[in-house]
C-alpha cells in the first residue's frame, strides 16, 4: 500500500497531493515512494514525468525543508532530467514556521512548496522552476552589486523571463551584454577610437575592432569575455534539444550564460567608468 | 557525530551482559528468548517489511532529519534485526535507519537475521530493544502491554504481576505505572493524544506527561475527596480546555492539585474548603488556576508544616547537644547561625 509509512494524517496529505499532481500534470511515469534513478540519493513521496525531457518530484513532510532534500539537491540539480522539487506538507504546519524561515530556505535553494488543509484542499503556495535551472534571488541580488540601477533592472528583469523559460531568459540577458557592446562601440566612433562604419557592424566586429585599439588595451579581458559570451549563448539559446540528456545539458548552460552575462555586464561596465563612457542602453 | 548505538539485540542474545532482570536465580526474559540466533547479511531495504507488531506510533520528524544526516554520512554502521518470512525480511529492531535507508536509496544495509520468533518473543524483542536504548513514548508501550500480558497468560496460564512485567519488558514498574495510567485514559482522550504526538513537535499543546500529571491528580482527588469529581471527563475536558487556554501554565500544577486534595488529612484543612477549592478548579467557567488558589489557600499551610518539621529536627539536634551526647558537636560556624536565628526568634515572637 502507497504511503503506508505515514501515519493517518500525513497519508490523507500524501493522497491529496497525488490527486493534485495526476491532474495538473498527469500520470506519466506516476510513481510513489520509488527511485527517480540510483544516482541521486533520495526517493520522493511522488515523482513522474510530464514530458520527455522533465521530472517533477514532491517530498511529503511536515518537517519543512528535511534532511531529504537538503542532501540530496546537489545530485537532483545535476541529473541528466531537469527535475522540479517541492515539498508537500499540512496547512498548518507551513503556517507554523516561525518567521517563514524553512519556507524562505525551501525557496532559496529552488523548492516549490505545496500546502495541503484540513479539508483536504490543495494549494500551490510556491512554484519552482528545475533545480539545475534555479539562480535564487539572494545569489542574483549578490552578483548585481557591483552593476548600476538601470542594468540592475534590466538583468532582474531577464531574470523574471529565465524562471519561466531559460532559453528566452538568457537571450535577453544577452541582449544587455550585446546592446552595452554596441554602446561602448558608438562612444568609440565618437571618440575617433574606431570607424562609424565599424561601430555599426555585428556585436562581433565592434569587439573585433575595439580589441587591438591602444584605448582598450587595459579592456581586453573585458572584450574577450564579451565576444566569447556572445558566441556561446547564441548557440545554446537557438538548438533544440532531441533528448532529455540535452534538455538538461542545455539548462544548465543556460545558467551558466545567464550568470556569465551578467559578469560580462560588469566587466564591460567598469571599462565605460574608467574610459569616462556612459552605458545608456537601448534594446528592441 | 555518529548517532547509532550498539545494537541492544546483541545484548539480548547474551554478547554483552548489561541486562539486569535475574530474580531468584532465574532470567525469565533470557528463557523466552533462549532459541533465537541470529547471522549477518547485507540486505536490500525494499525486501524488508515492517512488523505489524512493532508498538512504535511515532516517528519524529526532527529525530528522523538527525538520523538521516549521520547515515548519510556515516552510512548505517549498526544492523538492523530481521526474521525471515518466505521471500522477505520483517522488521523486528531498526524500523527508523530502515526507513531511512528507503528515503536515502540505499541500496543494501547490514541485518542480522534470525529465526522466526513467536508473537511473544517477538513483541518482548521490541520492549527491550527500546527499554535499554532509545525508549518509545508512553503511550506506544501502553497499548501494546496488554497483548505483552495475554501473550504472556496464553504460554503461562496466569497473568504476569508488576515485577514480572518489568522483567520481561525491561521496563521499570515506575514506567509501568505511568503506562497504566495513559492506559487507563477513555478512549476519547488516547485519540486526543495519539492526534497530538502525530504532530511536529513545536506545534504539539498536550502532551503524555500532561496526561499523566492530570489522571495522577484527578485519581488523588478521587480517592482523598470523595465526591469532588462526579463526572471524571468533565473534569478532564475543564482541566485540558484550561491547559490549552493558559489557565493552567505548568503541567507540574497538577501536583498541587494533589496537594489541596491531600491537606485535609496531612495538614488539617477542613474538607469543604478543600472541595470548595477543588470545585472551582474543576468548573470550566471559571478563570480559576490551580497555582492561583494554591498559593492563596494552601501554600501557607503547607509552608507552616515545613518549618514545623524543621524546627522538630532542631529541636532534636539541640537537646541531644544539651544533654551533652559525645557524638553530638555544635562547631564554630553552627553556633553563629544558631545565635542568629536566636535573635530573629526573639523579634519575631516579640512583634
Amino acid at each position: 500500500m502507497a504511503f503506508d509509512t505515514f501515519d493517518p494524517r500525513m497519508q490523507t496529505v500524501a493522497n491529496k497531493v497525488l490527486a493534485y499532481c495526476r491532474q495538473r500534470y498527469g500520470a506519466n511515469g506516476l510513481k510513489t515512494e520509488q527511485e527517480i534513478a540510483p544516482e541521486i540519493s533520495w526517493r520522493p513521496t511522488i515523482h513522474l514525468r510530464p514530458t520527455r525531457s522533465s521530472i517533477i518530484a514532491v517530498e511529503v513532510a511536515d518537517n519543512l525543508f528535511p534532511e531529504a532534500l537538503r542532501g540530496a539537491a546537489h545530485e537532483i540539480s545535476h541529473y541528466d532530467s531537469p527535475i522540479s522539487v517541492y515539498q508537500a506538507s499540512s496547512l498548518s504546519a507551513y503556517q507554523s514556521d516561525p518567521k517563514q524561515i524553512r519556507v524562505k530556505l525551501l525557496r532559496k535553494y529552488g523548492f516549490g512548496v505545496i500546502a495541503v488543509d484540513d479539508d483536504g484542499a490543495v494549494t500551490m503556495q510556491h512554484t519552482c522552476i528545475s533545480l539545475a535551472q534555479h539562480i535564487s534571488s539572494e545569489e542574483l541580488d549578490d552578483i548585481l552589486r557591483s552593476l548600476n540601477p538601470d542594468l540592475k533592472v534590466r538583468f532582474k528583469d531577464a531574470h523574471t523571463t529565465y524562471l519561466a523559460n531559460a532559453g528566452q531568459g538568457l537571450q535577453q540577458a544577452g541582449q544587455i551584454v550585446e546592446a552595452m557592446v554596441m554602446c561602448i562601440g558608438k562612444q568609440a566612433a565618437n571618440r575617433n577610437v574606431i570607424t562609424e562604419a565599424k561601430a555599426k557592424g555585428t556585436v562581433a566586429d565592434v569587439i573585433d575592432a575595439l580589441y587591438p585599439t591602444s584605448t582598450f588595451r587595459d579592456h581586453r579581458a573585458a572584450l574577450g569575455g564579451a565576444r566569447e559570451f556572445t558566441k556561446e549563448f547564441r548557440n545554446i539559446a537557438s538548438h533544440p534539444q532531441k533528448s532529455a540528456k540535452q534538455a538538461a545539458d542545455k539548462i544548465k548552460k543556460c545558467k551558466t550564460g545567464f550568470l556569465d552575462a551578467i559578469n560580462v555586464a560588469s566587466k564591460l561596465r567598469q571599462a565605460v567608468q574608467q574610459l569616462g563612457y556612459k552605458v545608456q542602453i537601448h534594446i528592441t | 557525530m555518529l548517532l547509532l548505538t550498539i545494537p541492544s539485540a546483541l545484548n539480548i542474545w547474551g554478547v554483552e551482559g548489561t541486562r539486569n532482570v535475574e530474580r531468584n536465580g532465574v532470567d525469565l526474559f533470557g528463557a523466552i528468548m533462549s532459541n533465537l540466533q541470529p547471522y549477518l547479511k547485507d540486505i536490500s531495504p525494499d525486501r524488508i517489511q515492517r512488523n505489524p507488531d512493532n508498538p512504535r506510533l511515532f516517528f519524529r520528524p526532527e529525530e528522523m532529519d538527525t538520523l538521516m544526516a549521520s547515515i548519510r554520512k556515516y552510512g548505517i554502521q549498526v544492523p538492523i534485526v530481521v526474521f525471515e518470512e518466505k521471500d522477505d525480511y520483517i522488521l523486528i529492531d531498526g524500523e527508523r535507519r530502515w526507513r531511512c535507508a528507503l528515503k536515502l536509496n540505499i541500496r543494501r544495509i547490514p541485518a542480522l537475521i534470525q529465526q522466526k520468533p513467536s508473537p511473544l518473543q517477538n513483541l518482548l524483542l521490541m520492549f527491550n530493544i527500546h527499554a535499554l536504548r532509545e525508549q518509545w513514548d508512553y503511550l506506544t508501550i501502553a497499548n501494546k502491554l496488554p497483548d505483552v500480558v495475554e501473550l504472556f497468560k496464553q504460554e503461562n496460564d496466569r497473568e504476569p504481576n508488576e515485577t514480572e512485567l518489568g522483567e520481561i519488558t525491561g521496563l521499570t514498574r515506575g514506567q509501568i505505572r505511568r503506562c497504566r495510567f495513559l492506559l487507563d485514559l477513555p478512549r476519547k482522550y488516547k485519540e486526543l493524544l495519539h492526534e497530538e504526538l502525530s504532530l511536529p513537535k513545536h506545534t504539539q499543546k498536550l502532551s503524555e506527561d500532561f496526561f499523566i500529571e492530570m489522571e495522577r491528580a484527578l485519581k488523588t482527588v478521587q480517592a482523598r475527596v470523595p465526591g469532588a469529581v462526579q463526572d471524571p471527563n468533565t473534569a478532564r475536558d475543564a482541566l485540558i480546555q484550561k491547559f490549552r487556554g493558559g489557565v493552567i501554565g505548568n503541567i507540574t500544577d497538577f501536583r498541587k492539585l494533589s496537594k489541596i486534595a491531600t491537606s485535609i488529612k496531612n495538614i488539617g484543612v477542613k474538607e469543604a474548603k478543600a472541595r470548595s477549592a477543588i470545585a472551582d478548579i474543576l468548573n470550566p467557567r471559571t478563570k480559576t488556576s490551580i497555582t492561583e488558589v494554591y498559593a492563596e489557600q494552601f501554600e501557607m499551610r503547607y509552608d507552616e508544616r515545613k518549618v514545623s518539621i524543621t524546627i522538630d529536627s532542631i529541636y532534636e539536634f539541640l537537646e541531644e547537644a544539651a544533654a551533652g551526647d559525645p557524638g553530638v558537636i555544635v562547631g564554630d560556624d553552627l553556633k553563629a547561625k544558631l545565635l542568629k536565628l536566636k535573635q530573629l526568634i526573639d523579634k519575631v515572637l516579640r512583634s
